[in-house]
């Protein structure tokens, strides 16, 4: 079952929209911002890849969204921007499914729910914060904005939730119980991240991220909404197909990539796997990773999606330095492509490929 | 909607208050057993001791989040009722759907405590966390190599778990499918539901007119689902045959259930369509019934008018809410129930409320029948429906 990628709507530390993301991939630029943890020491300033919410009030009145956290705000906004990318905003969204991919889920909200425990007692435990923790929070507040009724879900697997969610998306459709899929990547960054991040990686991290360098640590926390209108692709025009999904878990030999695509590689600058990318990938395939534009999070896997999409689009990868446009071994290679695989490895032996071509 | 083809489960495994395996459950069920109480592993300031249905007799080890031991006790029994080898599901391509609630949120109360006070807090129990993905847990503890996921919607997870991976098999990804749902019990759900005021500080007692709200619960239900080629290479006879699964979203509230019930009757003619079972086949519906008084008016509701006369349960009343597990575990009492032919008694109803849809069952009962429902509804307007048929309906 091949699906189409209809439209695309992101939101990351590049911007917000389909133009903000190009122009990004073009130039290789993005905003670096920041997050404040305490510490022992004093306020700590981490690097972090920001996501702005703002443009969400293009779609939704500011009066729908006070009880609405940041967490579900991004989801809402890449939901709305896909849509109307695809030309369905205001269309009968009944027939809709909606899918979510979140590595961490609603991490602030979770933690603000605790403080009023920690703070008050139990008695004053938030049930507005307790609401919005709930992982499927997210995909509730964008089925009842949009009225979509059909089937929702939301999956967490850490590193693997996109490919993982994207496979049983697919098999909404080869059983025929849906005519679209709004399918959306989003994580956060919040005190626990960063304080996360700051305890494994902070000390070896010069906050530039260096995907494909295998011998040390250069990862950036991101967040953002990357989502994806899926439709099949015998329906539709658009960014591209999405020819197959495999997911699984590799104890023994080796990956089989496809020699014919570039593979965009999940690989952001953590050490651990950088290093299984670079034991995995033939050192002359033609790769590219794009994290350098929107930092390291399980979501991620959305954003390396829409930039494959886009890849298609436009026949060529975007060569961004260091990152793109060139072989394992750092030999510039030949950017025009028919196909892509999207390449994403996580703890020791789980792997993900996602093969797409244009339509 | 296509047509579902019937796919095999062909192993059941549980663990909750009711018991630490499937025949002990059953034997809870049909015997009106049901001990909730206050919480013996956690306390909490409340000035109300709300009661719990906890598992006394299980302890998780340190590495794992109590969620994913759980999970892996109740695949472990699934896998030997199927007749597996756990070595020999590696040369398998083995699946693991496994839905949650607990089981993946970043939510360690004394490490936030620590953090909060600026004590640089050790990640140790974040680190069991990112370790205690439950359905990574499982693939992890068996070597398996097929796809992974850990489905997060809300309390209707586990149902969608075992729906999703029985398509995963006609899909073709996989040759069998470790699928299921767990959750624990802890302080952070337990003061949550309660600042939802949908707790019942007595036993709870779903569909009743007296009912207040539910009781949480912990454990975890795990099916094994296999495809036909396997399981007839395998010579092994199925249990039992998941039939449809209907999902919709109400689109309507964070957590509660849209009034006139438009998800729930969206899935519960999804799931009689896709697998061609008319509503005359159903011989009972295990209900969700929580003992929230929107939750059972709706569903009563919606039940006597798709489905009149058709005898429910909810069997809540033994195990308590089991939030992200509860679909699982109730796909496995159905399962139970109609190789049994027999449904137990509705725990905790007395009093008929006239303004629900219908009473639940009241004693145990003899069916008449081989195919069955379970449903769960869910916070974010998740309706999930499975339709289960006895071995030789397939």
């Amino acid at each position: 079952m091949r699906m189409a990628v209809k439209g695309i709507g992101v939101t990351g530390g590049f911007g917000s929209g389909v133009a903000d993301l190009t122009a990004a991939l073009k130039s290789g630029v993005s905003r670096m911002d920041g997050i404040t943890i305490p510490s022992a020491q004093g306020p700590l300033q981490l690097p972090a890849y920001r996501a702005a919410t703002e443009r969400l009030e293009e779609f939704v009145a500011k009066r729908a969204l006070r009880r609405i956290d940041h967490y579900s705000k991004l989801g809402l906004l890449g939901a709305h921007l896909a849509l109307q990318d695809a030309g369905m905003l205001g269309t009968d969204l009944s027939r809709l499914g909606v899918v979510i991919a979140s590595g961490y889920g609603a991490t602030a909200t979770t933690f603000a729910f605790l403080d009023s425990i920690i703070n008050d007692g139990d008695i004053c435990a938030s049930p507005t914060h307790f609401a919005n923790s709930v992982h499927n929070s997210a995909a509730a507040n964008i089925s009842i904005m949009l009225a979509a009724k059909g089937p929702s879900l939301t999956v967490s697997q850490f590193d693997m939730s996109v490919p993982s969610a994207l496979m049983s998306a697919r098999q909404w459709f080869a059983e025929g119980r849906v005519d679209a899929v709004l399918f959306g990547a989003i994580d956060e960054v919040s005190d626990l991240i960063g304080y996360l991040w700051q305890r494994q990686r902070g000390s070896e991290s010069n906050g530039v991220i260096s995907p494909l360098q295998a011998d040390r640590e250069s990862s950036v926390i991101g967040e953002g909404a990357a989502f994806l209108l899926l439709t099949r692709a015998e329906d539709a025009e658009g960014y591209c197909a999405i020819d197959t999904i495999e997911t699984g878990s590799l104890y023994q030999g080796e990956l089989p990539l496809p020699s014919d695509a570039l593979l965009v590689l999940g690989a952001d600058g953590r050490k651990e796997l950088g290093a299984r990318y670079r034991a995995t990938v033939p050192s002359r395939s033609r790769v590219a990773c794009y994290a350098p534009l929107y930092g390291s999070m399980p979501a991620a896997a959305g954003f390396d999606l829409a930039c494959a999409a886009l890849i298609l689009q436009n026949g060529a990868a975007f060569p961004i330095t260091g990152s793109a446009g060139c072989d394992m071994d750092g030999v510039v290679a030949e950017l025009e492509t028919e196909r892509v695989c999207a390449v994403r490895l996580a703890g020791a032996n789980e792997y993900a490929k996602i093969q797409l071509s244009r339509l | 909607m296509t047509h579902h083809w019937p796919v095999a489960i062909t192993g059941l495994g549980c663990i909750c208050a009711a018991g630490t395996s499937v025949d002990a459950c059953m034997a809870a069920l049909y015997s009106g057993r049901r001990a909730p109480a206050p919480s013996l592993r956690f306390t909490s300031s409340h000035p109300t001791r709300f009661p719990v249905f906890e598992v006394p007799e299980f302890s998780e080890p340190p590495e794992l989040l109590r969620t994913s031991a759980l999970g892996l006790q109740a695949a472990r029994e699934a896998i030997a009722d199927a007749g597996l080898d756990p070595e020999a599901l590696r040369s398998l391509r083995v699946g693991v759907c496994v839905g949650t609630t607990v089981g993946s949120a970043m939510n360690n109360e004394q490490f936030c405590r620590d953090y909060r006070a600026g004590l640089d807090p050790d990640l140790a129990p974040i680190e069991r966390i990112l370790r205690s993905n439950p359905a990574a847990a499982i693939a992890r503890e068996f070597g398996l190599t097929g796809p992974c996921q850990t489905v997060v919607n809300a309390c209707a997870s586990g149902t969608d778990a075992v729906g999703l991976a029985a398509s995963w098999i006609r899909g073709g990804l996989c040759d069998m499918v470790i699928a299921g749902g767990a959750d624990e019990l802890g302080r952070i759900t337990y003061n949550g539901f309660i600042s939802l005021m949908i707790t019942d500080d007595s036993p709870c007692k779903p569909f009743d007119k007296e009912r207040k709200g539910l009781n949480l619960g912990e454990g975890a239900g795990m099916l094994i689902l296999e495809s036909e080629e396997l399981r007839s290479k395998r010579g092994k006879e199925a249990r039992s045959f998941l039939l449809g699964y209907g999902s919709a979203c109400d689109a309507h509230h964070l957590t509660a259930p849209k009034p006139d019930g438009e998800g729930l009757r969206y899935a519960i003619a999804e799931a009689l369509s896709c697998s061609d079972t008319p509503a005359e086949a159903i011989a009972f519906v295990n209900a969700h019934g929580t003992g929230t008084p929107d939750n059972d008016r709706v569903e009563s509701r919606v039940l006597a008018s798709v489905l009149p006369g058709v005898p429910f349960l909810s069997t809540k009343g033994y195990t308590g809410h089991t939030l992200g597990a509860a679909g699982a575990i109730e796909a496995v009492f159905t399962v139970a129930c109609l190789e049994r032919g027999m449904i137990p008694a509705n725990a905790g109803f007395a009093t008929a409320d006239p303004d629900l849809g219908g009473t639940p069952i009241q004693a145990n009962t003899q069916i008449e029948g081989t195919v069955a429902l379970s449903e769960s509804l869910a916070f974010g307007g998740n309706n999930s429906v499975i339709v289960l048929g006895k071995r030789g309906t397939a």
